[in-house]
């Protein structure tokens, strides 16, 4: 009975000892990851396709048996928690908060539109869970000196540095003059500032190229754009950029239109191609170029099998928000993996030093700055008639030359 | 400004006028009569601006048509409206409709939200983006069509009050509500009729609004503000008043843009509305009215 007794002892330390480390930190039975997402109210729509890009993630990492942690020796599958915040940054914080001492997820993954992504990851600094999001653009999110938020989504003012990369690259093309006159509105949110100010230091870095006739915020909800539009024209600007959310890009749009008002190149920065724009505007819409993180016509490998992926998966073309929120959570997954644990303060130290290629962000490769925020181009876009849009830069990712200047008969 | 440029933009802010006016007809009715701030009135402009796209695009109604249907529609709505939420509570304190009108409001915004998503809607027809041009000037014919129902409007309303007997008899009701008793008028199916109308011309707006802007479940938000601001600085019994309320704050703000700068355009609105409070409380029309006397 002795030797019995000895004899399992001795086996079970021989089983156990591998295990001695992780039985200091006891492997657990699901990764729980946590999001707040705006499922109703006036972000829905977009936080609709978060939400389905997750879950395409989590379906494909849990259908290889979860995410590989060195530190328990094994895949350990992943579980989301997904809250709906209304659209409401209070209920966001709120939520997140609830996340972190509730339902003690292990890391987050972000939300959407710069106001709630700004209000909800002072939580995540405050408890120190990582943060990776692909739904705040906004670059004061990132210059508050916080160490565990990551996003996706380079700055807005880089929005308006691509487009004037892609007018410079039209001019050496012989297709656009020097210098070029530009005028410039925006929003008169941090959004729209932000754009404005790329405009201006991208016109400040080449004044033999470009000249900023006219700057000018709006306020939100613009019920008569003619005054504004007055002074467009009467800047006597070659070039017309706009920041504007889509309500006041449609205003705005269809007012230039009657007025008869003509410019070389015509933006509203991230707005153009959508369906609610192109229904609302017709013809309005046709040649207007835009900037934005991501297009489902994008050519690399890691972008063409998504898009194949999400349209199998839910029988529509993907938007950007749907690309970058799976971006998001595959980022999420491998720091996870790279990192070998789920300590936070590892995984945090992971994603501040990633650099993963291919990815299906804009140049493919994902490294974050200092600040915790990705600084890749754009991916600009132009709208044809009949409702088809193509990407006009950067040229490895083209599929097709831009239409520049706009045709006068227009 | 070249002389072209100044009259395109004084037609343009006269235009706009018209769109202020029809946004603000119904929620001066209902105050005047009911001294009631209907916060639902937001609400309603969503509600038809949805009803509108829906009889558009579904039934392929002329768009310049559906506000026939739309607004007898909400006037039924509004009279419903005044039996189930506004007449229980008569005589509690103001705050008490205020209050149950926008919890209305934020029902009407959460059912679109459920039904019709954030999604951002609009009506695109052939008329959308045709103008009409009058001295080389090009006028958007959607919005000369909103300005002429708005004059068509501002005169319809003015014979209904000083030449109907329902219309006299909400004069009576708006000016003192006792002796409108006394004098054998229905004070309660008067107060139901003006209640109907008011919410009837909430309806017009945003059956006209949304030919002209997009909209989604939170529409009519901003349009609610601006309102407030020209009932008050039009005079808040005046029909006649909020037209010309609504043509000094489009004025102001056109020319604010110009001379000023755009984001100040919200400024000059605020500060034009307090600014007439300190020197004329009874708004515009009471300098008419003071002269006239």
């Amino acid at each position: 009975m002795r030797n019995l007794a000895f004899s399992l002892a001795v086996l079970w330390v021989s089983v156990a000892s591998p295990m001695a480390y992780a039985a200091d930190a006891p492997a657990p039975n699901q990764i729980v990851i946590g999001a707040a997402l705006p499922l109703t109210g006036a972000q829905s729509r977009e936080g609709g396709f978060f939400k389905k890009a997750y879950e395409l993630a989590l379906k494909e990492v849990n259908a290889s048996g979860g995410i590989m942690v060195k530190e328990f020796g094994k895949k350990i599958p992943v579980t989301f928690i997904i809250y709906d915040d209304k659209s409401d940054p209070t209920t966001s914080v709120q939520m997140y908060e609830k996340l972190a001492s509730a339902d003690k997820v292990h890391l987050f993954l972000g939300g959407y539109a710069t106001p709630l992504v700004q209000a909800h990851t002072v939580v995540a600094e405050k408890y120190q869970i990582p943060y990776v999001n692909g739904g705040g653009a906004g670059g004061d999110i990132y210059a508050r000196g916080m160490k565990h938020i990551f996003g996706l989504l380079a700055n807005i003012s880089k929005c308006s540095g691509t487009l004037m990369k892609w007018m410079t690259f039209q001019q050496d093309a012989g297709k656009l003059l020097k210098p070029l006159k530009i005028a410039v509105v925006g929003e008169n949110t941090s959004h729209g500032v932000e754009f404005r100010k790329g405009v201006e230091d991208g016109a400040n870095a080449a004044p033999a190229r470009f000249r900023v006739v006219l700057n000018e915020g709006f306020e939100l909800n613009i019920k008569d754009a003619d005054a504004l539009l007055q002074k467009v024209k009467a800047s006597g600007a070659d070039v017309f950029l706009a920041d504007a959310r889509v309500s006041d890009y449609t205003t705005i749009q269809r007012r230039y239109t009657e007025l008869g008002l003509y410019h070389l190149v015509i933006s509203y920065g991230p707005r153009g191609p959508e369906k609610a724009a192109r229904d609302a505007l017709g013809r309005a819409s046709d040649y207007i170029v835009a900037a934005n993180w991501w297009n489902k016509d994008m050519k690399d490998k890691p972008s063409q099998a998504f898009t194949k992926k999400y349209k199998q998966a839910y029988n529509e073309d993907p938007e950007w928000f749907a690309a970058l929120g799976y971006e998001s959570a595959r980022v999420l997954f491998t720091a996870i993996t790279d990192a070998g644990t789920l300590n936070r303060a590892k995984v945090r130290d992971t994603l501040a030093n990633t650099k993963l290629s291919p990815e299906l962000v804009v140049g493919g490769v994902v490294q974050f700055g200092p600040n915790g925020q990705i600084q890749n181009d754009y991916v600009v876009t132009q709208n044809l008639p009949d409702g088809k849009t193509i990407i006009v830069y950067p040229p490895n990712l083209a599929t097709a030359k831009a239409v520049v200047p706009v045709p006068k008969t227009k | 400004m070249a002389a072209k440029d100044f009259v395109s933009l004084v037609i343009s802010a006269i235009l706009t006028a018209g769109l202020y006016a029809i946004m603000s007809y119904g929620l001066a009715l209902i105050y005047g009569v009911m001294k009631i701030i209907n916060l639902a009135h937001a609400g309603v402009i969503m509600l038809s601006a949805y009803m509108t796209f829906w009889l558009v695009t579904t039934y392929h109604v002329n768009p310049f048509l559906a506000p026939l249907i739309v607004m007898p529609t909400f006037f039924l709505v509004g009279l419903a409206m005044q039996r189930i939420f506004i007449r229980p509570i008569t005589g509690a304190p103001p705050i008490a409709s205020l209050l149950l009108l926008f919890g209305v409001w934020l029902i009407m915004q959460n059912v679109a939200y459920l039904i019709f998503s954030g999604d951002t809607r609009s009506i695109f027809t052939e008329y959308t983006l045709l103008t009409i041009k009058v001295a080389d000037i090009p006028l958007s014919l959607n919005r000369l069509f909103v300005f002429a129902v708005g004059i068509v409007v501002l005169v319809a309303l003015q014979l209904f009050l000083s030449r109907t007997y329902p219309g006299r008899a909400i004069r009576a009701l708006a000016a003192d509500s006792e002796a409108a008793s006394l004098v054998g008028i229905n004070t309660g199916r008067i107060s139901m009729l003006a209640f109907g109308l008011g919410i009837s011309l909430a309806a017009l707006a945003g059956s006209l609004m949304s030919l002209i802007y997009t909209f989604d479940p939170d529409f009519g938000r901003s349009h609610l503000l601006k309102s407030f601001c020209i009932v008050v600085l039009g005079g808040v019994e005046s029909i006649i008043g909020v037209a010309l309320g609504s043509l000094v704050l489009a004025l102001a703000e056109a020319f604010s843009v110009v001379w000023l700068r755009a984001t100040l355009q919200d400024f000059v609105s605020f500060a034009l509305l307090v600014l007439v409070l300190l020197v004329l409380p009874n708004g515009l029309i009471g300098l008419f009215r003071g002269r006239t006397h």
